[in-house]
Parts: structure tokens; sequence; C-alpha cells
């Protein structure tokens, strides 16, 4: 059973045309902050206003209904109070428009009167075609086509940007967290293509979406926020997400725990169950990678938007600061991941070439008054040994033997082999510099080695579900 | 699998979405699903009969539609060796039952008597589970048995339908699989034989949906080479399969 219907997606992306359903002239309101939205220079097709009030609201042509405006629309959106939307939409559906977002409030999160409303909505929706985001929602941001229905104010709610490298995009369920998201990212340098507020998910749901970002080639990593699924809904996205990852990595961070199932059960089973277990290991068998929270997801995210997944789980660490080393061998060691020495061969080989105070272990610590050119050693020879599937790269900037072309060198080396390379880079401006060039060309960059760490397991945990039985797995037992 | 319906079907005709314990090892062994040697007594008689066909030692546990936690109830009775700890244990059993009814303030139903069943000899005490979340369906759970599910909950789940790597990945993720795979000079338990009991439970609750919980606890592992048994089974279905 496929729970995912795409069709009549692409416009709330791609729409043309865009008419706001409660245009307001009111400062600060919903009906006036979306408007604002569209009347950007970067957003490129019309906008209209729908209110019997007014001619104009911020220079743009105001109608009393959809059915006055002279234009075709694309996509509405529904900012006017609960009671009056099934009017609206039966002038949507005059109109003969196919998509509306409704971000009004109002409906079955109030109780069974907004219910009913929703019900109604839902009714001359199907009976005419129209997709729905919504209700109770903030909308969609775009940052390719700049659709943008967030009624926040830029200066207090920024919104990310598009990277010309990669991008992920984001369906959160609650309209607070998405805006938070979307202010975070915007100052965070990882580039987002779509962040979608599903709110009461009364048509298009995190299935829909799910099959819409795995099709769409300006994502590269799909993230969800999500507190738990309609009756029966966990077990149709666990289907989907099964072909989904086999595309792109999927993170999801879930909160709400299904309490009520451990208060009907009578069976030990049952009640063990209640503990959240049941999504965990759903995710889980589905190759979905599930965050504790977004600064996790985030982490991971960078690294899988970024980077190609490991085809095995031995990683090298190599560093120019000895506790930097020990820290990240820590933490990487702690996920599950094999840190293992470097054959008789491969360090007889860098020990030939490299001055004999490096440590040539793993971590290999090439010390602090290296230049570029002894990681140049280290990545050509374990590059070419085979002996490692992913690189995690200490590179400490405050010693002034380390010039700025260690950066290229990293990018080179990552983009020749085709292994994926995560770098870990602490310290103040200078650094963060070198870390939005290395990011620019490709290479995701952490503050610390156990963010590092973590977007080491994540590209890991990506392989061991992209490649399955010929991923090359060391550790044999995995801490969860 | 028309056995398995017809058993479930005279549990819901009687009202009861409760299977019971002989009904559920019918069931279990239509599937393949090992369960020891067991017969329901409606009598005293039927009961020392039972046993001698089973063979001794046996044990003697309460059928009632009104018991569902049989040891609660005082109506379980172990490694009985003669015709008459069996009487005794018979005897025993629907007393306490009686007794317990009278403080639930319930008329237990003591006319199905006791299920015999075979004594089995001692191993790794595992958990084999079924469950059905609201929002995922059907889950098969697994742990080790005693103070490891009591206390520690150390247990795992995954959906059903399971395939053989799922469920060899859950025999691997519970904290204490060294027991199973044999500590202090034990030997290795037969984990391909509880492999076979998870993917067959995974596959009888697959064909039939309206299971909504099940419990296989104990299922003993010997070691390896020697089988696994599922010795004790509760399950309980719906009436109308909502999928």
């Amino acid at each position: 059973m496929s729970g995912c219907d795409t069709s009549g997606l692409d416009v709330f992306f791609n729409a043309k045309s865009v008419a706001v359903y409660g245009a307001s002239a009111t400062p600060n309101s919903v009906g006036q902050a979306i408007i604002q939205n569209f009347i950007k220079p970067q957003y490129e097709g019309k906008v209209f206003g729908v209110n019997p009030k007014y001619r104009t609201v911020l220079g743009v042509d105001c109608y009393p209904t959809l059915q006055d405006i002279p234009d075709e629309v694309d996509l509405v959106i529904v900012a006017v109070p609960a009671r009056i939307t099934p009017r609206v939409f039966e002038d949507i559906a005059a109109k003969g428009v196919r998509a509306a977002i409704v971000i009004s409030g109002g409906f079955s999160e109030t109780g069974p009167r907004g219910a009913m409303l929703e019900d109604e909505i839902v009714r001359i929706g199907k009976e005419h075609g129209i997709r729905i985001i919504g209700p109770n929602c903030i909308g969609v941001v775009d940052t390719h086509t700049h659709i943008d229905t967030f009624f926040l104010p830029e200066y207090r709610c920024g919104r990310p940007k598009a990277s010309s490298t990669a991008n992920i995009s984001l369906v959160s369920q609650s309209g607070a967290f998405a805006a938070a998201i979307s202010d975070w990212t915007s100052e965070l340098g990882i580039g987002v293509s779509k962040i979608i507020s599903l709110g009461n998910k009364c048509d298009v749901d995190d299935d829909d979406l799910l099959c819409y970002l795995g099709n769409d080639p300006s994502t590269q990593v799909i993230c969800f926020y999500t507190e738990g699924y309609d009756l029966g809904k966990g077990r149709t996205f666990f289907e989907t997400a099964r072909r989904v990852t086999q595309q792109k990595p999927v993170i999801v961070v879930k909160s709400g725990r299904s309490e009520r199932a451990k208060e009907a059960a009578s069976s030990h089973t049952g009640s063990l169950a209640g503990l959240d277990s049941i999504a965990d290991a759903a995710y889980r068998q589905a190759g979905v990678i599930r965050a504790t929270e977004f600064e996790e997801m985030f982490v991971m995210a960078k690294a899988l938007a970024m980077q190609p997944p490991a085809k095995g789980d031995r990683v090298l660490i190599v560093t120019n600061g000895g506790g930097l080393g020990v820290m990240t061998t820590d933490a990487l060691e702690s996920l599950g991941l094999a840190v293992p020495h470097p054959s008789g061969e491969l360090r007889a080989r860098l020990e030939e070439r490299l001055p004999s105070y490096c440590a040539l272990g793993n971590p290999c610590d090439v010390v602090g008054d290296t230049d570029a050119g002894r990681y140049d050693v280290v990545f050509e020879e374990a590059i070419r040994s085979g002996e490692y599937d992913l690189f995690v790269v200490g590179m400490l900037l405050q010693t002034p033997s380390l010039g700025m072309e260690i950066t290229n060198h990293i990018a080179n080396y990552q983009k020749q082999s085709g292994l994926p390379f995560v770098v870990v880079s602490m310290g103040g401006s200078f650094t963060r510099k070198a870390g939005e060039i290395l990011e620019l060309m490709g290479v995701p960059t952490y503050s610390t080695g156990e963010k590092g760490a973590l977007a080491a397991k994540a590209l890991v945990r990506y392989g061991e579900i992209r490649y399955g039985n010929e991923f090359h797995r060391t550790v044999t037992s995995e801490k969860p | 699998m028309k056995t398995v319906k017809k058993i479930f079907k005279t549990a819901l005709d009687e009202g009861r979405t409760f299977v019971l314990e002989d009904e559920a090892k019918r069931v279990m062994r239509e599937y393949g699903i090992p369960v020891p040697p067991f017969a329901p007594a409606a009598t005293e008689d039927e009961a020392v009969a039972r046993a001698n066909e089973i063979g001794y030692p046996v044990v003697l546990k309460i059928l009632s539609k009104d018991i569902m936690h049989k040891s609660d109830a005082g109506g379980v009775k172990v490694n009985l060796n003669s015709d008459e700890e069996v009487r005794r244990a018979f005897q025993e059993i629907m007393e306490n039952a009686t007794q317990y009814g009278k403080e639930k303030g319930i008329d237990v139903d003591l006319s199905r008597g006791v299920i015999v069943t075979r004594f089995v000899e001692m191993g790794t005490e595992t958990i084999v589970g079924v469950t059905k979340d609201p929002q995922f369906g059907h889950a098969l759970m697994f742990g080790l048995g005693g103070i490891f599910v009591e206390v520690l909950k150390d247990v795992t789940f995954r959906l059903i339908p399971l395939t053989e790597i799922d469920a060899r990945e859950m025999v691997y993720e519970i904290k204490a699989k060294k027991i199973l795979e044999g500590i202090r000079g034990q030997p290795p338990r037969d984990i391909d034989a509880l492999v076979e009991i998870m993917l067959t439970v995974s596959k009888m609750v697959e064909e039939n949906p309206e299971i909504v919980e099940m419990d296989c606890n104990p299922t003993i592992v010997y070691e390896q080479g020697k089988g696994a048994v599922v010795v004790d089974a509760r399950m309980v279905i719906e009436s109308a399969s909502s999928d």
C-alpha cells in the first residue's frame, strides 16, 4: 500500500501567479506580511490580493473575489477566519485553482466544530481536485522560486539560501519550528531548498512530501520534524521511506510518545512498546536516520548533503593536533565506528616520506609544524592503500606553518578519491572563514571533534542503508 | 490455515478476544512453531490420563476465559511426577481459582479445567512478543526473559514482516546478547532455532492480522543444535481486522 500522492504538488513550489485571500492593509497582519513577501523583487511571478475592503494593498491589486481577478491564478494562500473558509473554497473551485495553502487556525486542532469546517474544505477540495497544505500552518518557503508564505518579517525570521553545492529540504508538522529553523539555517551556512510546514495535514501529508522530495532534483537530503502520525500513517510513511532512502538520505526528529498504546496493553510486549521503541524500530528498518534534536539533525544533514556515503566503517583521522585526534577517536569509537591502525606496509610508506617525529598511527598526527604537504602524503598513501572508507581531517589553523591552501588540497583529494571527507576545525574567525571556503568546495566542516564524528557516523550509517550487503563492516556490535 | 481461523472464530463467538493457552498453542503448532506436548483436561481423571500420555514430569495450568495471568491466580503447578501429584495439583488449582474469583468479585469459569503440558528442561529464557501500534501497525519484540525484560527492559523491536537479517540484528542488539553467545564456558545457544521462531511468528501475524497482542514467554533456547521451544503463549485478538 503506497500512501503517497504527489499529483499537483509542484505548483506549491513553482506557482507563477499567487492570490492572497485575506490580503490586508493593517500593519503586522498576516494578510499584509504575506503580500510583502511576494512583492520582493526575487519573486518573479504575479501576485493578487483578495479582500472586498480594499482596491489595493501595498500597491498590489485587490479584488472582492478570486473570480474577479482577470488573470489565471496557480496558488491561493488563505488567511481568513476559519468560519468563512468553506465560502473561500467555493470561490477557489469556481476559479479553477488547484492548490491552496490554508494558514488560518481554528480547525480540527480546536475541537469538533473546527473539525467540521476542516471536513468541509477537504470535501470541496476533493470534489474539485484542489490540493491543500494546512490548515493551521505557515506554509512554504522555496529558496529557488522565492515562493514564501511565512507571515514572519524577515528581520525577525531570516530565510535560508540555496547553496550551489547541495541542499536540504525540511518538512515540519510544527509551524513554530519551521520558522525557527528557517531563521537558524539562514545563518548556519547550510543550503536549503524548501521548508514546508504541514499543520493539520488535512490533505498533503508526510508521505506525499517524502515522495515528492525524493524526486526533487534540488533536494539532496530530506529532513522531517514530526510529533506523530495519524492512525496507520506511521506504517505508510515506513513503506514510502523504505523506497526513498534508497535514493537519498532521510533524517527524522520525532517527539511525542504513544502512551495510550501502553495503557491499553494487557501483554508484556504491549506495555514495553509504549517507550517510543516501535517508531525507532520502524525508522531503522526503513533506513531513516533518527536524530535526537535539531542540532544533531543539521550536523548530519550537512555531511549527507555534501558528501557521498561511506562504503565501510573504517575511519582514518589525520590531524595536526594530538588532543583533537584523541577526542575525535573517542567520539568515533563511542558511535560504533572503526579507527584501525594502518597496516605495516602503509606505515612503512608513510615513514619513508614523513619526518620521524610524526605519529603515524590512527590518529595519524602530522604535528604542529606541518604544512599542507604532509597532509598530501597521508591522503595519497592512505587512499592508494584502500585501507580506509572515510577521512576525518583535523585542521587547526592557529599555527602559521599551515597555509590556507590546505583547503584546496583537502577538497581536491576528496573529489579525486570519491571517498567521503569530514573536516574538524576548531577556532575563531580565521578558522571559520577557512571552514566557509571548504564548504563552498563541498567539504563539510565542524567546530568540534564530536560533531565531526557524528557527521562521519551519518555517512557510515547511510552507506549501510544504501549499499546493504556490499557495505564493509568491521565493527560487529554497534551501539544504538 | 482453516484450523487457525476456526480457533479464532470459536473464541470470538464465545465473546472472548483472549485466546486460551491450548488454543494459542494449537495455532502455533499449525505454523510449525515448537511447543512442548500438551492437551486440555476438564476433569481430574482426564488430567491423569493426559499426563500419562504425555509422560512425566508434567505441568498443570488453569484454562479459563476469566484468568489471563495464571500464576497470579495460583493456577500453575510445575514438575509433577506422579498421578497422585497431578490429582492434588488439579484440586488445588480449582480451589485457588475459585478463591481468586471471590477476591476479584468474579464468577470464574472452571468448566475447561486445565492444560497439561510436558515439564521442559531449563535453558535460556527469552521472550518473543507481538504488539499492534496504532501508528505503525504490528511489531515484533525480542528480549531475554526474567529480570532482563522485567527490570532492565532490555528488549528490541522490528515492524512485521521481519526479514532474516532483521531477526538476527535483533538477537545481537540486546545488551545481554553475550548470554546467548555463551559466557563462562557455556556453549552458545541455538540462535538459528530462535530466529526461525521469530520469523514464523512474523509470518503467522502477517497472515492473521487479527492477532493484536502476543507473548511467547518464556521461549526457552537450548544450546546450539538442540533447538528452542515456546513454553507459554498468551494471545489477544480483535474482532474485525481493521486493515
